[in-house]
């Protein structure tokens, strides 16, 4: 046994220590996905007999109306969120000043992380409430009257995804204010002899070295806008008729009130499918980043 | 153990040999810990969100095991997340007794095989001998799968208060109901608080209306999806409904909160009427409740007879229950009279047995009263129909509320979800 072992830990110990990980990853991510794919092809209630259909829940999809608001809903959450780096790399530019105060400041930028989502949306419903919320009491102000933003098929999705925006803003910021710090001083201290200031410092020497940074931001922000669910789940429930859901809601509504896990299980395929390309993205821009420092 | 400088060098190596050690050991000794668990235990599911009936249930349980030495456990679940929850816990990892919805809510899990015929129980104890007519919500082909519980009468609701300060009466035709909308809104209130958020209410209206148009059995007809969407027998149901969204009958943007805030305006006299089910009396602080009455929906057709949404929720012993002889008895016991009436009066329902002490709430007995004239029941529009069905339908009529000029596409989507549905 000893012997053995001596002969074998070189691979033996990495492969014990990965085993857990492995094991889980397979079972709840891998095999979980693959069951999705093989459901999808499937009529199923989710308890009774399964009748295998092949495409048909994929047909109906694409006549479906609602998977299209859906996929648009998506669409509209993806462009908003795409405010969150360059907003999230402002405020870390701000807040990174040596400014007494500022570290009040800055912490008061991390409130939205430490809060869960879900309480982001109900804090946002109340906002947003017609009645009593705090945009009816500014609009009040300048005698107007606030729109009912969650109850307006046009700006449901724009309100629920502009709450999303909020901790995703200090997540991003978050990242940058990690990637100001490691900014390399000898090569700031090159550019402010050669004459580099202001906005040039920022355009030609700072930026560069953020762009690791700024990479993984935008990364993590789109896989964030492409699963959104909980905001939506607890500000307007899809509503008002279905006109906020985004796909990962519909595929939630479909297998948990309708009872047809076979069509939500198309859904999130779809889903997976968009999301794949952009993790795809995502793995090779890590990859090469790690082949260069390397 | 001894330590020597061997043992001190390979530590690592020790390490990961014991760790592997303990984790055989635990897992062997996981393996025997079912045989210790107690033979005699009772296992419940529990949906209840009012806290005086969560109350009362466990003083039930405990004052059970007192009197029979089992173990009863009860787990509450919130009222919402439990309706999708059952459908897993039923197949894998069944309780002894479980909450639910009589009507066709049960059947589609009868049909599944998922729930017990308890009619041995009912034998046993007699019990179609005071249950009577709602027998009939718990049973599937002649057996009983459930235990009715507390029924829950749909209608409107107002405030004594603030119609006897206008000197209204509740309207009774449906002249008089727009009458009653126009004077509603010259006095700055909403004729009829609705919040739509959670969509069922939309749904309700819908019932209110078609029973009042149509009838029982075409309704129950549209609901078992015999009869089309687009069928011309529910174009005066619309187009009346139309008229009330036209004239500003309902509360603005009323998809954007839940009953609760309806139940509020209300109580706050913003709103002049509610349609909902006695629980309505929750939205209500404590001193006003005596004010909050009840009044049918109004006639719509004359000659068409009183048809009302009267809901029964239900208890069940589920298929795969462990101890199924203990929940028999434990139902025995919770089902006597005064405990069933101790329960359902937290909650302010109806009781199914007709020899529970007669209740102290006048709402309750107002009900009760109410009831004796009408003709025939349904339950409510996502308890009658197909849960895919009620939720695509729902939506429909929320939608409809929101943008009744899109009636026609509305009602083709949801013919065409009928007909995947139903055939």
């Amino acid at each position: 046994m000893p012997r053995f072992w001596r002969r074998n830990r070189h691979w033996m110990t990495p492969a014990l220590l990965l085993l857990p990980g492995l094991i889980l990853f397979s079972l709840v991510i891998l095999a979980a996905s693959f069951e999705t794919v093989w459901i999808s092809l499937l009529d199923w209630d989710g308890i009774g007999a399964k009748t295998w259909v092949g495409l048909a829940n994929y047909v109906e999809l694409a006549e479906d109306p609602q998977f299209y608001v859906s996929l648009k809903n998506n669409i509209i959450w993806l462009l908003i969120f795409m405010l969150a780096p360059p907003i999230g790399l402002a405020l870390a530019l701000i807040v990174n000043q040596q400014i007494g105060g500022m570290r009040i400041l800055k912490s008061l930028f991390f409130v939205p992380l430490v809060l869960a989502t879900v309480t982001v949306g109900v804090v946002f419903g109340w906002v947003y409430d017609p009645t009593y919320g705090l945009l009816q009491l500014i609009f009040g102000l300048f005698g107007g009257t606030a729109p009912a933003l969650l109850s307006d098929e046009n700006f449901a999705t724009f309100a629920v995804a502009t709450a999303g925006l909020w901790p995703q803003i200090a997540f991003c910021m978050v990242l940058f204010l990690a990637g100001l710090n490691n900014l390399n001083e000898d090569l700031i201290g090159a550019g402010r002899v050669d004459g580099a200031r202001g906005w040039r410092m920022l355009r030609h020497v700072v930026l560069p070295q953020l762009s690791q940074v700024g990479f993984i931001a935008i990364a993590v922000t789109v896989i964030g806008a492409l699963r959104s669910f909980d905001m939506v789940a607890v500000m307007t429930t899809g509503g008002p008729y279905g006109s906020s859901t985004v796909l990962a809601y519909q595929m939630y509504e479909e297998s948990i009130f309708s009872y047809r896990f076979g069509y939500g299980a198309a859904i999130a395929t779809v889903l997976f499918a968009i999301m794949i390309v952009f993790i795809a993205w995502y793995l090779r821009g890590l990859i090469k980043a790690e082949r260069s420092n390397a | 153990m001894a330590i020597d400088v061997t043992t001190l060098s390979t530590t690592r190596r020790r390490f990961l040999k014991g760790t592997g050690a303990a984790l055989a050991a635990s897992a062997a000794s996981g393996l025997c810990l079912p045989a210790l668990a107690q033979a005699q235990e009772i296992t419940i599911i529990s949906n209840l969100s009012n806290v005086g009936q969560r109350d009362i249930l466990h003083r039930l349980a405990a004052e059970y095991e007192a009197k029979s030495g089992a173990k009863v456990t009860i787990n509450n679940m919130d009222h919402e997340a439990h309706k999708t929850a059952i459908r897993s816990y039923l197949v894998v990892g069944a309780p002894d007794i479980c909450f639910w919805f009589s009507g066709n809510r049960m059947k589609a899990f009868v049909n599944k095989g998922l729930f017990d015929d308890i009619s041995d129980l009912f034998a046993r104890e007699n019990f179609k001998s005071v249950l009577g007519a709602t027998t009939s919500a718990v049973t599937v082909g002649d057996k009983q799968y459930g235990l009715p519980m507390g029924g829950l009468l749909w209608g409107l609701f107002y405030r004594k208060d603030v119609f006897a300060e206008h000197n209204w009466t509740p309207p009774k035709t449906w002249t008089d109901l727009l009458a009653f909308g126009e004077a509603a809104k010259s006095a700055g209130m909403i004729p009829m608080s609705m919040g739509t958020k959670e969509l069922w209410p939309a749904g309700g209206w819908f019932d209110h209306m078609n029973l009042r148009i149509n009838g029982l059995d075409k309704h129950i007809a549209l609901m078992d999806g015999k009869v089309q969407y687009t069928d011309p027998m529910l174009t005066p149901v619309f187009d009346k409904w139309n008229d009330l969204i036209k004239a500003g009958f309902f509360s603005p943007n009323h998809s954007s909160f839940g009953w609760e805030q309806a139940g509020a305006a209300l109580a706050q006299k913003k709103a002049a009427m509610l349609d909902l089910g006695g629980f309505v009396r929750s939205a209500f602080p404590e001193a006003d409740v005596p004010q909050l009455a009840y009044a049918p929906f109004p006639e719509v057709v004359p000659g068409v007879a009183r048809y009302e949404d009267f809901s029964v929720n239900s208890i069940h012993v589920p298929a795969n229950a462990k101890n199924k002889q203990g929940a028999r008895d434990f139902l025995a016991y919770f089902y006597k009279p005064e405990n069933l009436g101790a329960f359902l009066a937290a909650e302010g329902a109806i009781p199914p047995r007709n020899d529970c002490p007669p209740s102290k709430d006048p709402l309750v007995n107002a009900a009760v009263e109410e009831l004796k004239k009408v003709v025939g029941t349904s339950q409510y529009y996502d308890r009658d129909t197909d849960p895919d069905m009620a939720q695509e339908g729902m939506t429909g009529l929320q939608e409809f509320m929101v943008k009744p000029e899109r009636r026609e596409q509305i009602l083709e989507r949801l013919e065409k979800t009928r007909k995947r549905i139903f055939g």
